[in-house]
């Protein structure tokens, strides 16, 4: 699915921005970092150059301190502070500054995506205008590249924290407590983000990903996720899908089209179009999704869905349903 | 010397009972994430106190979750999520019996609260077995046995952040209190 | 509403501690805010408590009139008549000589399940319906002590029970062409003859699995058995079908929600409303396939109206109760509807609360009268509505005359006429995580099943309703077949001034109550009035009563053995006398503290109605019994 034209998973990181809330925050680490290093190396330069001059003094047999050292240290004391405040003003109007960049939404009528937070996982749901245009997905989001999305953010039971570092800064998700933000990806790719509120057990196997991508693609995208699921045509998959139904699964998933409708776990609609299973932690193959629905314990212990003890053929039947839901 | 072995002494004994007070507390806030094999299921469950002919020993599963925290907390969570509340409330009943008092149509022991999930019920009780996983039942019945102030009460949470009578719902029960044998005039309910 | 003083009537500190402490300052300028009269809303809603003098018309000024069959002493359905006016022609008993009303003689049904169900009497035979297991008795009224007949057992699946949300009730049977024809909880229409009680024919019309329950009592138009199902709190989607009263035979099918050509829309349906105008709109105002388990059942009242072969109801809420989990509309439920009785084809409909946040069903009945207005006579019905609103609408065309608050309300502040739109107040929309308290009218509604009756001799609507409101907590719901789909806790407790129940008299033409009795606990029994001018209901600790007609004196009541949510009816005996008769038997969802046995230790049992009821248990007992009363 990667094209030319698109970055690789390239490196999670604040410092390679893709879009203008992360460059500003870019701008002001880098900023932040010049300012530092520059008052370190004088600090430390002052440090050493108070040590070598009393050195050389003593060396030179006179007290290490001077005589005048009394109003130099008044002046020392009065050079530090002003300083300390003048840098202080410089990153408080910086701040302020990228903090109006960063707040309204440039533009009339977003794309708008509510972003529930769960352990551990990312319920994605896209609104629209119309009720029925509105579909649910989980741990992958969908942008198209240019345009500003603005984000519902919401939480079913702790604190967790949205943060794709290339794209923005972290932004928390409060249960009980609705906050949005919205970015802008300026560049095609895949981008990956991660929890950054200590949620429990697996808070450090909470990602998600977001795919950048051109509007054509965006909106093909969208068409497909709206649909309900495929329908099985072969007899393996019809009976996946049975076990599916009559089984465990539909006590926790849903799959529109079909009368599993729990919101417990994620929506596996289109299970098979994602990237990753189990927000990020596996790549969505045949062998990592029999691993996981048989005993996701041992990949995520404590993750909410439990053990599955499936015979074999029933479990391939299974795989082959749910590699269905494209 | 003497103060100097009076203050070791001390610090010697509040240094155990922290020890023993914080190890005692392990088994109850164990988290076992994969049980295997699954936890036993029971055999031979008895619904009834009759037996004809001289009575055998009834054997009573062991329910492993009996009084661990985790599971309870567990146990509370998927009763939400199963839709155990929309027919039990959050033990006080409405489509289905309170679980709260001491009034059991199908048995109150572990093994007989477990059946009762498993197989379901004439009256109405669906039958989760093939939906719901054995460790999951028996986090299911710990929490039961809970509402009812039957396990222990250092397993219970604190607190729970819902719409209560009182804070935190498995803590509604004081062992204390009478559990609704004698149910007091309605002018002197909470 | 600061009005009603803090919240959960707990009251401030004493008067003293109150001119002392700043807590006790600001509670007494709230006080004396709403003294000079901020709260107009209140004055209008609640009615009079003073009845005006019994010399005086009930209701001033041109009276309303309504269709009535001839009285033949029969009740042959248990809305006694198409236009559901309940009024008994009967004169024998009046305002004057009720009160040497004595039992005549009784009957146990042996269920002590909620009975909100009507005798039936027909051919001098009655016949009752009982809660789960629905056991159909008939009572021979010629011999003295109507010893019974027959009996006729439907053996529905006791699993059913399970799934019924509110009590396993049944609100009766209905008489016709010789045949009895009734629901049975298990999704079962059954007829049964009425002379030998041989079963007839059979269908079955829904699964418990999908959390399908049946509970009302069908109405039988021409050749058509015309039921509906519950189950709004199971994610069960809602239709009305039609049975050939002749086999059995299902003729048609009317979902509540889904696609144009299912819910039998078509060139015929022209809403009043643009709000309700539109293609498919019973899938466009849900999310992706959420109508499917949407709700809109119909598990209330049937009215029609043979000049125009229109059959009205109303649909049920939507699923789940969380409203945040089914954005939009959700059409097309909580609405009246009115269809064609032959093929049932949709002539309007309109939604009375869009998106419902409560679980303000709509299925209350709607009194088909005609009413003098503005000059012309309007062909109208009447419906007190669960959200707090009693709608006068033209039923030709789903015109909204007036929809005027019969109760407190703080979830709307109008329904603008002009558009048909309900005017939430957002801060009363139910959240997940937090708790949003002083809801009025609590879920049960400014009213819910319990029919009205009209009487075309004083002009006044006799509507039994409650006085609830509540605290609601949003929850996340998961669909699950067959097991409840709610999402919300909620907990209910006594309106503006603490008497839960009352009986009020409302002026259908005026738009306001004429008067109106305060009962303690919930009025969830029927009314019946007669032109002898007497109101009869009961109430739910037992006590059946009698009250006069035209003002709202009590003139007589009695105890019977447990709380009464049955509809009265009152019919003329072989003997030539006019005879009352009731269930006695508490439950329903008021009463299920009783009826189940529930611990109100848990304040969200019974959907919350525990916690309003926990002093039900001191008050009665289950029941089951048939009080048939007359004058000596």
């Amino acid at each position: 699915m990667l094209q030319d034209g698109l970055r690789g998973a390239l490196n999670q990181s604040a410092l390679e921005p893709a879009g203008p809330q992360a460059a500003k925050v870019t701008h002001l680490w880098w900023f932040a970092l010049a300012i530092a290093t520059t008052v370190y190396l004088l600090t430390m330069g002052a440090l050493w150059w108070a040590a070598h001059r009393a050195r050389q003094r003593e060396l030179r047999g006179e007290a290490a301190v001077g005589p005048e050292a009394e109003q130099g240290m008044t002046r020392g004391v009065t050079y530090s502070i002003a300083a300390t405040i003048v840098i202080l003003l410089i990153f408080l109007v910086t701040d302020l500054s990228v903090g109006r960049t960063l707040s309204p939404v440039p533009s009339k009528h977003p794309l708008t995506i509510e972003l529930t937070g769960h352990q551990w996982w990312w319920e994605v749901t896209y609104a629209d205008t119309s009720p029925h245009g509105r579909f649910t997905t989980a741990n992958e989001i969908h942008v198209p590249v240019g345009e500003p999305v603005l984000f519902v953010l919401q939480a079913q039971d702790v604190i967790h924290s949205f943060w794709v570092p290339n794209l923005a800064g972290k932004k928390d998700l409060i249960p009980g407590y609705t906050q949005s933000m919205w970015f802008q990806a300026d560049t095609a790719g895949l981008y990956r983000g991660q929890c950054a509120e200590f949620c429990g057990l697996q808070h450090a196997k909470m990602a998600l990903h977001v795919v950048a991508e051109s509007k054509a693609d965006y909106q093909r995208w969208v068409d497909q996720q709206r649909g309900t699921a495929a329908i099985p045509t072969d007899s393996a998959a019809r009976r996946g899908r049975e076990i599916f139904l009559t089984g465990t699964c539909a006590m926790c998933h849903s799959i529109e089209g079909t009368s599993a409708g729990s919101h417990a776990g994620p929506d596996l609609t289109h299970l098979a179009s994602r990237r990753t299973i189990a927000a990020g932690t596996l790549p969505n193959t045949r062998g990592a999704l029999g691993g996981w629905v048989v005993d996701p314990q041992r990949i995520k212990p404590g993750v909410r869905m439990p053990p599955n003890m499936l015979k074999p053929q029933d479990l391939d039947a299974l795989l082959t349903y749910l590699q269905s839901l494209k | 010397m003497r103060r100097l072995s009076t203050v070791r002494a001390v610090s010697f004994a509040v240094a155990s009972f922290l020890f023993a007070t914080s190890v005692a507390g392990c088994r109850r806030e164990e988290r076992r994430f994969r049980e295997s094999p699954p936890s036993a299921t029971p055999t031979t469950v008895r619904v009834s106190a009759l037996q004809p002919g001289t009575m055998q020993d009834t054997t009573h599963a062991r329910n492993p979750y009996e009084n661990n925290a985790y599971a309870q907390s567990e146990g509370q969570r998927l009763f939400g999520w199963y839709n155990c509340a929309g027919c039990h409330a959050n033990g006080g009943g409405g489509m289905g019996p309170p679980l709260m008092d001491d009034q059991w149509i199908y048995g109150s022991s572990p093994e007989n609260i477990y059946t009762t999930i498993i197989q379901g019920r004439p009256n109405g009780m669906p039958s989760f077995a093939g939906k719901i996983p054995t460790t999951q039942v028996w986090q299911l019945v710990t929490y039961v046995r809970s509402l009812s102030a039957q396990n222990s009460t250092g397993a219970r949470s604190s607190r729970t952040d819902h719409m209560m009578m009182y804070p935190g719902s498995s803590s509604l029960q004081d062992p204390e209190k009478p559990k609704n044998s004698f149910r007091p005039p309605a002018s002197e309910m909470p | 509403m600061a009005c009603a003083g803090p919240p959960n009537g707990r009251r401030p500190a004493s008067g003293v501690d109150a001119a002392i402490s700043l807590k006790g300052r600001v509670w007494l300028a709230a006080a004396l805010l709403c003294a000079a009269g901020a709260c107009t809303r209140e004055q209008k809603a609640e009615p009079a408590r003073v009845p005006a003098s019994p010399a005086l018309p009930a209701a001033a000024g041109p009276r309303a009139s309504v269709a009535l069959d001839a009285e033949d002493g029969q009740w042959t359905m248990p809305a006694k008549s198409y236009s559901a006016a309940r009024y008994s022609q009967l004169g024998e008993i009046t305002a004057d000589n009720v009160k040497n009303l004595r039992p005549a003689w009784t009957f146990s049904t042996s269920v002590l399940r909620g009975h909100e169900e009507p005798p039936i009497i027909v051919n001098n035979t009655m016949y009752i319906l009982t809660p789960f297991p629905n056991i159909l008795y008939a009572l021979d009224l010629t011999k003295q002590g109507a010893p019974k007949k027959w009996q006729y057992e439907p053996k529905p699946q006791s699993e059913a029970q399970g799934v019924a949300c509110c009590d396993v009730v049944n609100r009766g049977p209905s008489y016709a062409d010789g045949k009895i024809v009734f629901n049975t909880l298990d999704n079962n229409v059954v007829a049964v003859d009425a002379a030998t009680g041989k079963e007839l024919w059979k269908t079955r019309v829904g699964d418990i699995n999908t959390g399908e329950t049946m509970t009302m009592a069908p109405l039988v138009v021409k050749n058509k058995v015309l039921v509906g199902n519950s189950g709004g709190e199971m994610g069960v989607r809602g239709w009305l079908k039609a049975l050939d009263l002749a086999s059995g035979k299902v003729l048609w099918t009317a979902y509540s929600t889904g696609p144009d050509d299912e819910m039998l829309i078509g060139s015929r349906f022209k809403p009043f409303y643009p709000k309700d105008q539109g293609k498919n709109l019973g899938v466009t105002t849900w999310q992706g396939e959420q109508w499917k388990i949407g709700g809109g059942t119909v598990w209330g009242w049937l009215s029609y109206d043979p000049q125009s072969n229109l059959v009205f109801y109303g649909t049920a809420n939507p699923g789940p109760w969380n409203p945040d989990q089914r954005p939009g509309d959700n059409k097309f439920t909580s609405s009246l509807v009115a269809r064609d009785a032959d093929n049932g084809e949709a002539v309007w409909a309109f939604q009375m609360s869009p998106h419902d946040m409560h679980d303000y069903d709509g299925v209350n009945e709607s009194i088909l009268l005609d009413v003098p207005w503005k000059g012309q006579t309007r062909h109208a019905l009447i419906h007190p509505d669960r959200n707090g609103y009693v709608y006068l609408m033209d039923r030709t065309n789903g015109e909204v005359l007036y929809a005027e608050p019969f109760v407190h309300i703080t979830t709307s502040r109008r329904v603008n006429v002009s558009n048909g739109s309900l005017e939430y107040v957002p801060e009363k929309k139910p959240r997940v995580g937090e708790v949003v308290r002083d809801i009025c009218p609590a879920s049960p509604g400014g009213k819910d099943w319990q029919p009205s009756s009209f009487s075309p001799r004083t002009g006044l609507v006799y509507i039994p309703h409650q006085n609830l409101c509540e605290d609601e907590e949003g929850l996340e719901a998961n669909y699950i077949s067959g097991t409840p789909y709610v999402g919300m806790n909620v907990r209910m407790y006594a309106g503006p001034g603490g008497m839960r129940g009352r009986l009020t008299a409302w002026d259908p033409i005026a738009g306001r109550a004429a008067w109106a009795i305060e009962e303690s606990f919930p009025v969830w029994s029927g009314t019946v009035v007669t032109a002898g001018d007497v109101v009869f209901y009961g109430t739910m600790d037992g006590w059946f009563k009698a009250v006069d007609a035209r003002n709202g004196h009590p003139l007589w009541q009695y105890k019977t053995g447990s709380g009464i949510i049955g509809q009265p009816v009152t019919y003329r005996g072989p003997d030539g006398k006019q005879y009352v008769a009731v269930m006695s038997g508490v439950g329903g969802w008021a009463g299920a503290i009783v009826a189940g046995n529930l611990d109100p230790r848990d304040s969200t049992a019974a959907l919350g109605f525990a916690a309003a009821m926990k002093d039900l248990p001191d008050a009665t007992q289950k029941g089951g019994t048939l009080y048939v009363f007359s004058l000596p």
